[in-house]
């Protein structure tokens, strides 16, 4: 399935290498990867290549995960918003993710192998 | 305070002792004074009239002796015949008159004419001349008025003697009387001095004289000292002849000054018919002997009144001020501020009384007030220790808050510090991972994956994630979540943690669980981050194997006792007492938090941390947790003495069960009471 045609995927993060070598490893496990540094390049690039997974930081230098992620939902209801941060959350903080419509949290670091299967339960629970 | 520098004031029993003198010597002199002179006039008075008395007397004795002669001769010249007599027959009458009288003198018969027809001498010799006397005084006097005396001269110049002439009448029975002549006789007046010497003897100026004639021309006829009488011009002081002869009185008498300077008190009475003067004295001081004898007396009695007024003053004015002395003494006392032992007063039924029994109340009411005074000093004293007391404990206790918050600060500022640097370089941790995987996956795809490659490549993994590990545990220590707690049941919640836990081969795990299964409210992640760091510190020590040992026991009443025990080389103590610092460790890596995360969380759950080591043979780490409220009846926790041993199976470990016992805690009891102490 994933031959036919690659699933596309929008990695919104402000560090640079860890955009593209996270967008690497996945362009490896078959995903079709977009890269955005901010917020608003991220959006945009969202809403014009309607990717089926976007995988956000939650501290952005122009705004916060939650925001993008609200934006995003109210754009797109199938996608799968998968929010990324380098330190603890609390339960609030998770809960306010959820209710914005965050499907997922990482906690940087995360397994690749891992990650890579985790979104593809994701998209498989949300196309089912 | 100030009375010892003031000069002490007279004393009362001295002023009462002047008063008392005063009072009672003053009317005394007085009176004494007045009656001294009294006595003294009326002494002097009768002094004087005792002279005056003697004057008197002497005048009569004097009139006596002159009348006796007189009468002698009246007999002679009227015995019967004697006119008619003859000259011899006279003669010899006569001569026998002078022979019976001893101061007759002289004895002449003298006729009508004046002729001396007899005269008879004591010293005239055999035949003395006949004179004629018809112009003499005597003889005249004598023919023409009958009697003659008079005539004062001195018996050869010296010896006083007088003249008495009589007529010598014829007396017949029919016939008047005729004077047929005078019979005319000298007599010695020595008798009147020898009787004066007798009644007044030498002594003192005392003296009588008789004296004759004026101031002028006095004659002495007599005198006490007879030496004084008979010498030629003889007489007494100018000064008493111009007393005694100036008075037209009888008698009389006073005090005389005279020339010399002294005084006398003189008397003096005239002698009937002839006028002369009988002069007494006596020395003043003798005289008035009686009056300044009584005046001596007087003083002498005035002088034993001042003695005796003094002493016996003395002695009152003691006894009155004795009360009022111990009374100062007793204010003296007071001063000092002496309350006991006061000096005993008498109260005696009077103002002084009342006062000693006022002082009494009054240093009564002193005592107390001072008493109430230093017994509210007394109590300012405690109470300001105690606050003292309390101003330290609350000082130490501020002191150990701001420790406490200093500490909480930094550690405070240590956390946001590690949150910030682990937060930074997770992402960095995060690309490297993800680049090793893309490497490794390519590498693997490509087939150029050999196996020094794959070595070094999960070297570089392994390591990222134990950086991870660190920023984990970092993150954790720093971070200040609220608690979740739950109530759980110890025993359960351990088995569930040591089941997932990795324990290496080497490691053999003991449970001794307490039957009584009990129930603790606590946050279980937090709680289980403490367990596995505990147990993890437990397999470090023990590389070459050995043996953790999870135990729980309640302890007291509302406690557990979470044991996590291992059989490693034990700590030292110089490092047991920092065990519990942050960021302390004895590890090659790691980060020192582990422990330190450990005393934080069940700090949070208001529990404790103990930890028992022994070199060389373990060291038991204790978490005390308190006993949820609701776990105390908790079903299913049978009493001890029903509870079965619990056999709890080993986990992970191979080895015989008897292997598994290892002592515990050897020689240590249990903790005391609630919580117990910080270890």
């Amino acid at each position: 399935m994933a031959e036919t045609k690659p699933i596309r995927l929008l990695i919104i993060d402000d560090d640079a290498h860890l955009s593209e070598s996270l967008a690497e490893v996945l362009e490896l496990d078959g995903f079709e990867c977009l890269v955005a540094g901010t917020a608003k390049d991220g959006i945009e690039a969202a809403k014009k290549n309607n990717p089926r997974v976007v995988i956000m930081d939650i501290q952005l230098p122009d705004s916060s995960g939650f925001q993008i992620c609200q934006e995003l939902r109210r754009h797109s209801r199938e996608a799968i918003l998968i929010m990324m941060t380098g330190r603890f959350l609390s339960a609030e903080e998770k809960t306010q993710g959820f209710e914005l419509g965050a499907d997922e949290y990482l906690i940087k670091p995360f397994d690749l192998q891992e990650l890579s299967v985790r979104i593809r339960q994701l998209l498989s629970r949300s196309r089912g | 305070m100030i009375s010892h520098n003031v000069p002490r004031r007279g004393k009362l029993a001295y002023k009462f002792v002047l008063w008392f003198l005063l009072v009672s010597l003053a009317p005394m002199g007085v009176l004494g004074w007045h009656l001294v002179n009294i006595s003294q006039n009326v002494l002097k008075e009768e002094s004087l009239r005792n002279q005056e008395s003697l004057a008197v007397g002497f005048a009569e004795t004097v009139y006596n002796y002159i009348t006796t002669f007189q009468n002698v001769l009246a007999v002679a010249s009227r015995l019967e015949g004697f006119a008619s007599m003859d000259s011899m027959k006279q003669e010899r009458h006569l001569t026998r008159v002078m022979q019976m009288h001893a101061a007759v003198l002289e004895l002449s018969v003298f006729e009508n004419s004046g002729r001396e027809t007899v005269r008879l001498g004591r010293y005239l010799g055999d035949t003395p001349p006949l004179r004629n006397f018809a112009d003499e005084t005597p003889f005249q006097v004598a023919m023409q008025k009958g009697e003659y005396i008079g005539g004062l001269q001195r018996l050869q110049g010296l010896y006083p003697t007088l003249t008495i002439a009589l007529p010598i009448v014829e007396t017949a029975p029919t016939q008047a009387h005729v004077r047929k002549g005078v019979l005319l006789g000298k007599v010695s007046l020595n008798g009147l001095s020898q009787m004066l010497h007798q009644e007044f003897p030498e002594k003192g100026r005392s003296e009588a004289a008789v004296v004759a004639g004026d101031v002028k021309d006095s004659f002495l006829v007599a005198h006490s000292n007879p030496n004084e009488a008979y010498r030629r011009n003889a007489s007494i002081a100018e000064e008493i002849l111009k007393v005694i002869m100036t008075q037209s009185q009888k008698k009389g008498g006073g005090k005389i000054e005279l020339a010399d300077g002294k005084s006398v008190l003189g008397a003096f009475a005239e002698v009937k018919d002839v006028g002369w003067i009988v002069y007494v004295q006596q020395p003043i001081e003798t005289a008035y002997l009686a009056a300044t004898q009584m005046r001596r007396q007087i003083a002498k009695v005035f002088l034993w009144v001042v003695v005796i007024t003094l002493l016996l003053s003395l002695a009152v004015a003691g006894h009155i001020t004795q009360p009022i002395r111990a009374l100062r003494k007793a204010v003296d006392r007071l001063k000092a501020g002496q309350f006991e032992d006061l000096p005993e007063m008498t109260l005696t039924n009077d103002e002084i009384g009342d006062l000693a029994q006022s002082f009494l109340q009054m240093s009564e009411s002193l005592k107390e007030k001072t008493g109430e005074l230093v017994h509210a000093k007394e109590e300012l004293e405690k109470f300001t220790k105690f606050l003292e007391k309390r101003v330290e404990a609350r000082t130490r206790e501020l002191k150990a808050a701001q420790d406490e918050l200093i500490k909480k600060e930094r550690l405070a500022a240590i956390g946001q510090m590690a949150s910030v640097v682990g937060h930074e370089i997770r992402n960095p941790l995060a690309v490297i991972n993800n680049s090793i995987f893309y490497i490794k996956t390519k590498l693997t795809k490509d087939n150029l994956l050999d196996q020094k490659i794959e070595r070094h490549i999960s070297i570089i993994q392994s390591e990222v994630k134990q950086a991870n590990g660190i920023i984990d545990e970092i993150l954790t220590y720093s971070r200040s979540r609220e608690l979740k707690p739950e109530t759980l049941m110890v025993n359960h919640f351990l088995e569930e943690l040591l089941s997932v836990y990795p324990f290496p081969s080497h490691i053999e795990v003991v449970k001794d669980f307490d039957p009584r299964d009990p129930v603790v409210h606590i946050d279980p992640d937090e709680m289980r981050q403490c367990i596995r760091n505990l147990i993890g510190n437990g397999i470090e020590v023990m590389p070459n194997g050995g043996i953790v040992r999870v135990a729980t026991e309640l302890v007291e009443q509302n406690w557990v006792r979470i044991d996590l025990g291992d059989t490693g080389p034990g700590i030292p103590p110089d490092v047991l007492e920092k065990i519990f610092t942050p960021f302390y460790t004895t590890k090659a890596r790691g980060t020192g938090l582990g422990l330190a995360v450990v005393r934080k969380a069940v700090d949070r759950h208001n529990g404790k941390v103990d930890v028992r080591t022994e070199i060389g043979k373990g060291t038991t780490f204790s978490i005390y947790l308190p006993l949820s409220a609701r776990g105390a009846a908790a079903p299913g926790s049978p009493g001890p003495a029903a509870a079965p041993p619990v056999q709890p199976p080993p986990m992970r470990s191979a080895l015989p069960p008897q292997t598994l016992v290892r002592p515990v805690n050897p020689g240590q009891t249990g903790p005391g009471g609630a919580p117990p102490g910080k270890a």
